[in-house]
């Protein structure tokens, strides 16, 4: 147990570090803005207790929100993706169910599995992100495409991680 | 009480997000007009050390830059002085001018976090009331304007960024001193758009757009960019593109300037309107 936390402790401080000295850092005509630090809501053990899990979703956004100077908007987001998690398993679910024990990882449940619970989440966060940032609904289908092309690359770096955690296991 | 407890569990989870939501949808609203300090100094306080660190490798790496465009500077306020000392030679000037007193005070800063990635980017500046800075002050970089100061701590400030969707400046074409408003609209941080000239007035690519005096913020006459290219829209006005003359993305020894006559100013204003 100790030993899981002190992981996913681990995991939790390099995503945020990545997040704040790289990710926030790329600028690419304004439209690719990752943030890569949903990865860590995907992962999370599936036998953390709802309300437990709300709240770490609520203080990662919360962290990214310090950094950023931005108040509220990740946090917001992060807490929406995580509120929406639960129904999401419950909809892709695999046929046997989910093992007990077992992390959600690509190892786990396989690649086309992850794939579309990772598009699925991030999107969700991505979406509440953008919009609640810009506040207005005046270049509606801009703000589509930030979502899009940002979820695209936050995807791809989620997919890499998760690569490399599958890997490191064998 | 069964049945509560009973609902309770049942919702624990939507209940905790509700709250939860509600909590983070408060952190936004107070974000939203940033002179809500008392959360900034809270917050800001954290991060700018390591910022600051990150902020000085960098200057550092440029420093060669730095020092070619501060000696520009210099060479250009030199020959202004000049021109005023030649100016000034023809008077005798014996008494005292109260008009002629200082209006804008200039105080140099660093920036020591930005952004030009995100919709709304802020700025945040290493001086603070310690050192006379107050909300309402012009951020201003050598070569043009940068933002305007919305929040300040002990010892720092926060300026929302020329970048910020919420930011509007007025401005003026410097050839023909027809004026409209500046804006950005969120896409590259090299352009900035100017609305509000009517269509008839004649404008070149490379007309200069600078500040006007009109909002006691910035002084008349800074230059904010060039035209970079104008297009007739539907309505009476320009779609006007201006190439800002800062460079956001490099932006490091900036300009705090503050109106010493603000307060008298807006006095006046306000008990006339």
């Amino acid at each position: 147990m100790t030993n899981r936390f002190l992981k996913y402790g681990f995991v939790f401080i390099v995503l945020i570090l990545l997040q704040v000295l790289l990710f926030n850092n790329i600028e690419f005509s304004g439209y690719v803005n990752p943030y890569v630090y949903v990865m860590f809501i995907l992962i999370l053990p599936l036998e953390i207790p709802a309300w437990v899990f709300l709240i770490i979703s609520f203080l990662t956004g919360l962290t990214v929100d310090i950094f950023t100077g931005s108040l509220g908007i990740h946090t917001s987001a992060s807490l929406f993706a995580g509120f929406c998690r639960p129904y999401v398993l419950r909809l892709i679910a695999p046929r046997d169910g989910y093992e007990s024990g077992a992390e959600i990882s690509m190892g786990n449940y396989g690649l086309n599995w992850f794939l579309i619970y990772a598009v699925i989440i991030v999107l969700i966060h991505h979406t509440v992100l953008f919009y609640f940032e810009v506040f207005r609904f005046k270049d509606f289908f801009r703000t589509l495409l930030r979502v899009i092309f940002s979820s695209a690359f936050t995807l791809a770096f989620i997919m890499l991680g998760e690569y490399y955690r599958s890997g490191k296991k064998r | 009480m069964r049945n509560l407890l009973h609902f309770l569990v049942k919702y624990s989870n939507i209940i905790t997000f509700i709250l939860l939501q509600g909590l983070a949808f408060s952190f936004i609203f107070s974000g939203f007009n940033y002179h809500n300090t008392r959360l900034i100094k809270g917050v800001r306080g954290i991060t700018t050390g390591i910022e600051m660190r990150l902020g000085r490798l960098n200057s550092y790496l440029r420093l060669r830059d730095i020092n070619d465009k501060l000696s520009a500077e210099n060479a250009e306020l030199k020959n202004r002085l000049q021109r005023m000392i030649r100016e000034e030679d023809l008077f005798f000037l014996s008494v005292r001018d109260t008009l002629l007193n200082q209006e804008y005070q200039y105080t140099n800063a660093e920036v020591i976090a930005n952004s030009v990635n995100r919709q709304k980017n802020y700025l945040t500046i290493n001086k603070g009331r310690k050192h006379g800075i107050e909300t309402g002050m012009a951020v201003a970089s050598p070569e043009g304007i940068a933002g305007i100061i919305t929040g300040v701590s002990d010892n720092y400030s926060v300026a929302i960024s020329l970048l910020n969707l919420d930011f509007r400046v007025s401005a003026r074409i410097k050839s023909n001193d027809y004026f409209g408003s500046l804006s950005w609209d969120g896409r590259r941080p090299e352009y900035a758009i100017l609305s509000e000239i009517p269509q008839h007035v004649v404008i070149n690519e490379g007309d200069t757009v600078e500040t006007t005096g009109f909002s006691a913020i910035f002084p008349e006459g800074i230059t904010i960019g060039t035209i970079k290219n104008f297009s007739k829209s539907g309505s009476d006005f320009y779609n006007i593109e201006v190439a800002l003359s800062t460079d956001f993305r490099r932006l490091r020894y900036v300009y705090i300037i503050g109106n010493l006559r603000k307060k008298e100013r807006e006095e006046l204003e306000s008990s006339v309107q």
